[in-house]
């Protein structure tokens, strides 16, 4: 216990603290610029002197920690005078350029000298000059108001570890820029000018738009588009978004965000958005009023249901809708038209991922907390890369690095490369010989298994032929000495993180990499994470969007769960389970007459594009899709119905964490153009007599959720209105972990299959870049993120474009059994040998659409396969 | 396939001595500019590039270090160059007249490169020298106890 | 009066250095346990010769009692005090003597590897100590099994590029890891987390060159050298006005006026005493009545001023006192690292005030101002580097408030006599 005064207050402290902080936690108020809660202690600014009994010099109370019996007094006239000064010093050479600075308002200096008073300036010279950088497109410096706070510099180098800008020169010549000084070459995560206590580094998205104050709302809420939930303040004037902030201290990502979620909010206020519902009439798209939308999808679909019946329509789910919205469409489907064809992205290989872990160690196996991962001794990050999927999860690895964690990667991850210690740089789709080499290596080295869990620790040491290291060179090359050495520095941490990416289980080795995940895991005492691409995409798979699966993660086979749902729903089910989301495709025309898609674009997000595309055009009797686009899907459709956008709507979003978080609306209250996707689907189902959704908003729904499923019992909005709510909530898990139970069909895959060739380093391989500012349907229509990345490139080392012929900049035609592209080149130095990367971001240029597909025979999980790939400089 | 190697045989040999000296890459950091700096004439951005890419660090990192000494040059620079030391106690023994010398003759104004590219000259802050000056380093050598008429003919030697 | 640092015929030779008992301090050192080397350092009374005057034995045992390692033992030799040079001295006349302080130091604080943080300006002396240090590996004294001991002890020179501030230790030591030389907050303090957060002992050159009498000739005797609250010699760097500028080794406390007159051969041409820097630039300057001040830490203190790196700055009658308060205060701005507010923008401030009194443009109020900023800048500063610009200014307008008077009433005086045209 630590006692100390503050101006004659006594503070009761439990831990060593600065004065600062034991200041702000008992509401005394010490001014500072330089000093912030992300940010490594710094001391410069000099605003936060304080008087300290028995010290001659003033103190800084950011750097001081509180000793026993410290008298402290912040706002003494030595104090005072000394912190007026230090703002005379700074404003010597800062612009007052206030009427038009954006920043005017929620300005730090101009607030400190409000507070202290503003005096007639002594300073006679000029002021130093410093031209505004305009450069770059979405940021804007202005180096004149730059007060050398460094905040933006220590969050680039230390938080966001992307070291893109620096301090130039010194003393008063010193200022911030990037290494070309103009235009940024970096991850715009925007975190930088979210610390920047004036108006020396802005966005210029909102540039001259608006005064602070003018704003009308601020609206704490989710964002829209990964899997990590980061949580975001919306400032909102008239009805659009003006612009991002972070709000530090809360949420999954405190504060910190990234280029998508900072800068990509520009597609809800999109022109492109639909402004009406569409029907077909003589082949083509035209507006047509809800009434006459909603009427026709209504009566199409109990056609289909009256001719074939419910099990001839299939629908597809949103990972970017809301948990009540999806919740809605499974009941929709189930429930109103008898279908158990119900699937969705979360097919690619989240769905499965889970799955295979949850069949070894319980459900929510991978529920863990984000934040958690730098207080592990070791991250393990496997086929993905986290900082370009998952951007906010990835500087968690970051941080576990910077802390001085073993991070250990296996495949291709750029954006850990100065983050890692050990790289096992396994080819594309052989990570899972590298983890089996890693496992081998770890029972060589580890003197003991942990005990914990005999039966499992007899399945581990039964895997037969776990290949050494010279095979895995040979097979995944991954030099030997570096899968020793990962080996070796992982091999007595007491904790660890996996980081596992959805390759992993899109593979036909899936069951195999899991049970060789499951068997590291346990060694290292891990926990789980698997990356995720859309914001509600473990949202989906909780809320029954499966085939299989009821809401709550119940089997639809079970009787008892089924007559929950009846009992709720008031409509019997079938308890056959419906087609997985390829087999919807592959069936249109036959098995499957109607689809119902909902906030997803099959026609560009999948491989097979070709066939998916036929099928949706060609062999469908009716189309209907929900989205807030004329997607590539929606173009294919019968009736394309508008939904709203994120900040539209209320409704709760479940992260990659399990943690049911609460979107709040912000905009579009009187939005014409859209509904939410959940009122859609009531009303078509009041429109047929269908299913039964009395919803006036999602907080009925969620009611509903909460009864019907278990692991959801009793949740409420009331309870997510924090930071959200973990897994398992206030319900119950089917079987909670602590069950690991090894299946024997895994057991007997996790062998390696002799059968691999060495790896495919005599040809090029294609392979689908995640890029870091664009996810695909939403963030081409974002203005911000396509200044920063206007269009698709083929990007590979230069050594592989040699090879090849290509050079920078040429067009480079790739083609594949499924179709062909042109792309420009870029090269870029460090990327594996071989490897061409496309992305699948762009409209007439998703590489995904060059990938066929095999499915893995017990997931049905499409595996994507370039077959006949070639590419050709032009 | 392997990338051009922006560093002469010999500043690699240099780097490699170098990088020896230290646990880190980034400690190496300084004389690894000093090679490239002998290498590339002055700091361009091509030759920090090449440092960073050398000692794996930032590109950025590279450049902030460097812009903090005022021994690293950042523009190009004349063949020779001049730190002619003005500080107080060069001062006071006449180096401002000094300043005024190369002004008159080379056309040099500190900061500046003369007009044939012969000369820069650069104002240093004491060179350690006050027992005998004014004084001046040119290129890597000290010259002491100048006066207007030395000053010049010690500069005759540096073509 | 002994002479053990400067008074060796130009030895740069290690076998010179030998004959006149070189390295037999190490070879003592080494038969002795680490924290007996430490014991008898803080018994010989050693006090850091790099400004601060700290005791070197108590530096010492903070480091020897942090388990820590690896450990680094760092020579500051980035001698960038304006008027100082004496350590350039001493390394160009006598650089083993520094390289086996260093072995002393590294055997008793257990480090296996040294560095010299060198000026840039100094790339003569980098020759004679790269060519000393072959030497002294070639015999034994540095490398893998130092004088047959066993132990591991290495330097390696490193060179500054240009920056004052890396004098300030925690600043040399961003510096030597390839940072910006900013100071570092303390704590933690270098000897508990210094270079790579290590414990390193960052010691002045002089202060290590102390080490092999020390060792030699023993505690005691090193401790009756000069002044018993600050014993050993001192060497004293002598520059401006006087007949015979250079470096003089002296006792600690031997007048600055015995230093000046005697030793120096007193001020050139004959002329008057105006005014006198007692230690570097940073330290206020004193008045001629001032100079039978003793030169040790307390006594110049007393006087007003510092004793800091002990560099000797004369000015005679002829002197513009405004031009040298100008050219010092350039000087500060120039070499500010921007890191705290005060300094960065207040030494830039001060110049621009004290350029137009200098240039006849200023006006009342000036030197109140100019006061004013001094005030504001010193005790805010993160590092002393902006106290010293703010305490030299101060020592300028104390002793010559007149004479910046006058500039402002009627402009340079020295410029109009001497004809010279204003700077």
């Amino acid at each position: 216990m630590i006692l100390i005064t503050i101006n004659g207050k006594k503070i009761e402290l439990d831990g060593p603290v600065t004065i600062f902080e034991a200041a702000r936690r008992n509401g005394i108020d010490i001014p500072s610029l330089c000093h912030h809660p992300a940010l490594e202690l710094w001391g410069g600014c000099r605003m936060c002197l304080v008087e300290i009994e028995k010290m001659p010099r003033l103190q800084t109370s950011c750097t001081v920690k509180a000793a026993d019996g410290m008298a402290v007094y912040t706002e003494t006239p030595r104090v005072v005078a000394a912190r007026k000064a230090m703002l005379e010093f700074l404003l010597i050479n800062h612009p007052l350029q206030c009427p038009t600075c954006d920043k005017a308002g929620e300005c730090a200096l101009q607030d400190l000298t409000v507070r202290y008073g503003a005096v007639a300036g002594r300073f006679e010279e000029g002021k130093r000059t410093f031209p505004e950088n305009v450069d770059d497109p979405v940021i804007v410096r202005n180096m004149e108001r730059c007060i050398m706070c460094t905040r933006c510099v220590r969050m680039c180098d230390g938080v966001q570890g992307a070291f893109a800008i620096g301090v130039v020169g010194r003393g008063a010549g010193s200022h911030v820029e990037p290494f070309s000084g103009g235009r940024y070459n970096c991850e715009y995560c925007g975190n930088c000018l979210n610390v920047c206590p004036v108006g020396a580094i802005m966005s210029r998205l909102h540039r001259y738009t608006y005064r602070p104050w003018q704003m009308d709302k601020t609206v704490k809420t989710i964002c829209s588009f990964c899997g990590v939930g980061c949580t975001i303040l919306l400032e909102v004037r008239g009805d659009a978004i003006q612009k991002v902030s972070p709000a530090f201290g809360k949420g999954v990502n405190n504060g910190l965000l990234c280029g998508r979620g900072m800068f990509g909010y520009g597609y809800a206020g999109s022109p492109e958005r639909l402004k009406t519902p569409l029907v077909r009439k003589d082949g083509k798209l035209v507006p047509a009023s809800w009434d006459e939308a909603l009427a026709l999808a209504a009566r199409r679909l109990l056609e289909v249901k009256a001719q074939h019946g419910g099990r001839a329509i299939a629908g597809i789910a949103g990972g970017r809708c809301t948990n009540e919205e999806n919740y809605a469409f499974q009941k929709f489907m189930r429930a109103g038209l008898g279908s158990n064809n119900i699937d969705s992205t979360a097919r690619l290989g989240l769905l499965h991922a889970q799955d295979l872990l949850e069949g070894i160690f319980g459900q929510g196996a991978a529920a863990n907390v984000i934040r958690g991962i730098p207080h592990s001794d070791a991250v393990l990050v496997v086929a993905c890369d986290p900082t370009r999927t998952n951007p906010v999860m990835g500087l968690q690895v970051r941080a576990a690095s910077k802390a001085g964690k073993k991070v250990v990667a296996i495949g291709h991850a750029p954006g850990l490369k100065r983050h890692m210690t050990h790289h096992l740089s396994a080819a594309f789709g052989h990570e899972g010989i590298a983890l089996a080499g890693l496992l081998r290596e770890l029972l060589r080295q580890k003197k003991a298994l942990p005990g914990e869990n005999p039966e499992f620790e007899a399945a581990i040491m039964g895997f037969s032929e776990l290949p050494s290291p010279e095979e895995v060179r040979r097979l995944a090359g991954v030099p030997e000495a570096a899968l020793t050495q990962a080996a070796e520095a992982l091999k007595d941490v007491s904790t660890s993180s996996i980081i596992a990416g959805r390759e992993l289980a899109a593979s036909m080795d899936a069951k195999r990499n899991f049970m060789l995940l499951a068997a590291i895991g346990y060694v290292l005492n891990s926990r789980f994470f698997l990356v995720s691409e859309h914001p509600n995409e473990q949202g989906l798979i909780d809320m029954g969007c499966t085939p299989d699966m009821l809401p709550g993660g119940r089997p639809l086979a079970l009787q008892t769960f089924r007559e929950r749902c009846e009992h709720e729903w008031g409509a019997r089910l079938d308890p056959e389970p419906g087609l997985t989301l390829m087999e919807m495709f592959e069936q249109a025309g036959g098995a499957i007459r109607a689809m119902y898609i909902m906030g997803e674009n099959p026609a560009f997000n999948l491989p097979g594009r070709k066939k998916i595309k036929e099928a949706l055009e060609k062999k469908l009797d009716f189309l209907v899709v929900q989205d807030i686009f004329l997607t590539e899907t929606a173009s294919l459709a019968d009736v394309v119905l508008p939904s709203k956008a994120w900040s539209e709507k209320e409704g709760t979003y479940t992260n990659l964490e399990k943690r049911i978080q609460k979107l709040a609306q912000a905009t579009g209250k009187n939005h014409e153009a859209g509904m939410e996707d959940w009122r859609i689907l009531a009303l078509i189902g009041r429109l047929a007599g269908l299913g039964n959704m009395p919803y006036a908003s999602a907080s009925d729904i969620i009611d509903e959720i909460a009864r019907v499923s278990p692991l959801h019992a009793g949740l409420r909005y009331e309870d997510l209105e924090e930071d959200g709510m973990m897994w398992p909530y206030k319900g119950k898990p089917l079987r909670m972990s602590g069950g690991m139970q090894p299946l024997p069909a895994a057991k007997a895959a996790a062998t390696l299959d002799r059968r691999e060739e060495d790896t495919g380093q005599t040809g090029p391989a294609l392979v689908i870049e995640k890029p870091l500012f664009h996810s695909g349907s939403l963030s081409r229509h974002s203005g911000a993120l396509l200044d920063i990345m206007g269009g698709p490139e083929a990007k590979m080392a230069p050594g592989t474009a040699a090879g090849l012929g290509i050079c920078e900049g040429g067009s480079v035609k790739i083609s594949t059994a499924e179709g062909e592209m042109v792309l420009k080149a870029k090269l870029e130095k460090g990327l594996p040998a071989g490897a061409i990367f496309a992305g699948n971001n762009f409209g007439d240029a998703g590489a995904l659409g060059l990938f066929g597909y095999e499915l893995e025979p017990g997931s049905k999980t499409p595996v994507p396969r370039a077959e006949g790939l070639e590419i050709t400089p032009l | 396939m392997t990338e051009p190697q922006p560093f002469s045989p010999k500043s690699v040999a240099l780097l490699e001595e170098i990088r020896k000296k230290y646990p880190t890459g980034r400690a190496a950091l300084m004389p690894a500019l000093y090679v490239a700096q002998e290498e590339f004439g002055w700091l361009r951005p091509e030759a920090l590039k090449a440092v960073a890419e050398f000692l794996g660090l930032p590109e950025m990192t590279v450049r902030s270090t460097a812009t903090f000494y005022s021994m690293y040059r950042h523009r190009k620079a004349g063949r020779n160059v001049i730190r002619l030391c003005t500080n107080v106690s060069c001062m006071v023994l006449g180096a401002g007249t000094l300043k005024g010398v190369l002004g008159n003759v080379y056309g040099l104004a500190p900061g500046g490169t003369s007009p044939d590219g012969r000369f820069s000259l650069e104002v240093a802050d004491c060179i350690g020298a006050c027992g005998k000056g004014p004084a001046m380093i040119v290129n890597d050598d000290l010259h002491t106890g100048l006066d207007a008429k030395k000053i010049l003919e010690v500069l005759e030697n540096y073509k | 009066m002994t002479s053990y640092l400067l008074d060796v015929a130009r030895n740069r030779n290690i076998e010179e250095y030998e004959k006149a008992g070189g390295y037999q301090g190490l070879g003592k050192a080494l038969f002795m346990e680490p924290g007996q080397v430490v014991e008898e350092v803080k018994k010989s009374g050693l006090r850091g010769r790099g400004g601060a005057g700290f005791p070197t034995g108590m530096k010492w045992m903070f480091m020897a009692s942090d388990p820590k390692s690896p450990r680094y033992i760092v020579c500051n030799a980035d001698e960038g005090e304006p008027g100082t040079f004496k350590d350039k001295a001493l390394i160009d006349k006598n650089p083993h003597v520094l390289l086996e302080g260093m072995a002393i130091a590294g055997h008793a604080l257990m480090a296996g590897l040294g560095y010299i943080y060198l000026r840039a300006e100094y790339p003569e002396e980098r020759g004679i100590l790269e060519a000393a240090l072959k030497e002294a590996r070639a015999k034994g004294y540095l490398g893998e099994n130092v004088m047959g001991s066993g132990k591991k002890f290495d330097i390696h020179v490193h060179m500054g590029a240009g920056a004052y501030i890396c004098g300030e230790e925690t600043a040399l030591i961003d510096s030597l890891e390839g940072k910006r030389g900013q100071p570092r907050l303390k704590p933690p303090f270098p000897v508990n987390s210094g270079l790579w957060g290590m414990p390193t002992m960052v010691n002045n050159v002089e202060t290590l060159s102390n080490l092999p009498f020390i060792m030699r000739e023993g505690a005691l005797r090193y401790a009756g050298i000069g002044d018993p609250s600050c014993p050993g010699n001192k060497l004293f760097p002598v520059s401006g006005h006087v007949e015979r500028p250079g470096v003089y080794e002296l006792p600690m406390g031997t007048p600055l006026r015995e230093i000046i007159y005697e030793h120096a051969g007193g001020i050139k041409n004959g002329k008057a005493l105006k005014a006198v820097i007692p230690g570097g630039i940073s330290a206020p300057v004193l008045a001629p009545d001032q100079i039978d001040c003793p030169m040790d830490f307390v006594s110049v203190q007393k006087a007003g001023s510092m004793l800091g790196s002990g560099a000797v700055m004369v000015f005679d009658e002829d002197t513009c006192i405004v031009r040298v308060a100008l050219r010092t205060l350039e000087f500060f701005e120039h070499e500010s690292c921007g890191k705290c507010t005060p300094c960065r923008e207040g030494t830039g401030w001060l110049k621009a005030i004290l350029e137009r009194i200098e240039t006849k443009q200023g006006h009342g109020g000036d030197i109140q101002l100019l006061e004013d900023v001094c005030r504001n800048i010193a005790g805010n500063t993160f590092c002393p580097l902006g106290d010293g610009a703010a305490s030299a200014a101060l020592g300028f307008i104390r002793h010559f408030r007149e004479e910046f008077t006058e500039h402002i009433r009627s402009g340079c005086r020295y410029h109009r006599e001497q004809g010279q045209a204003q700077p």
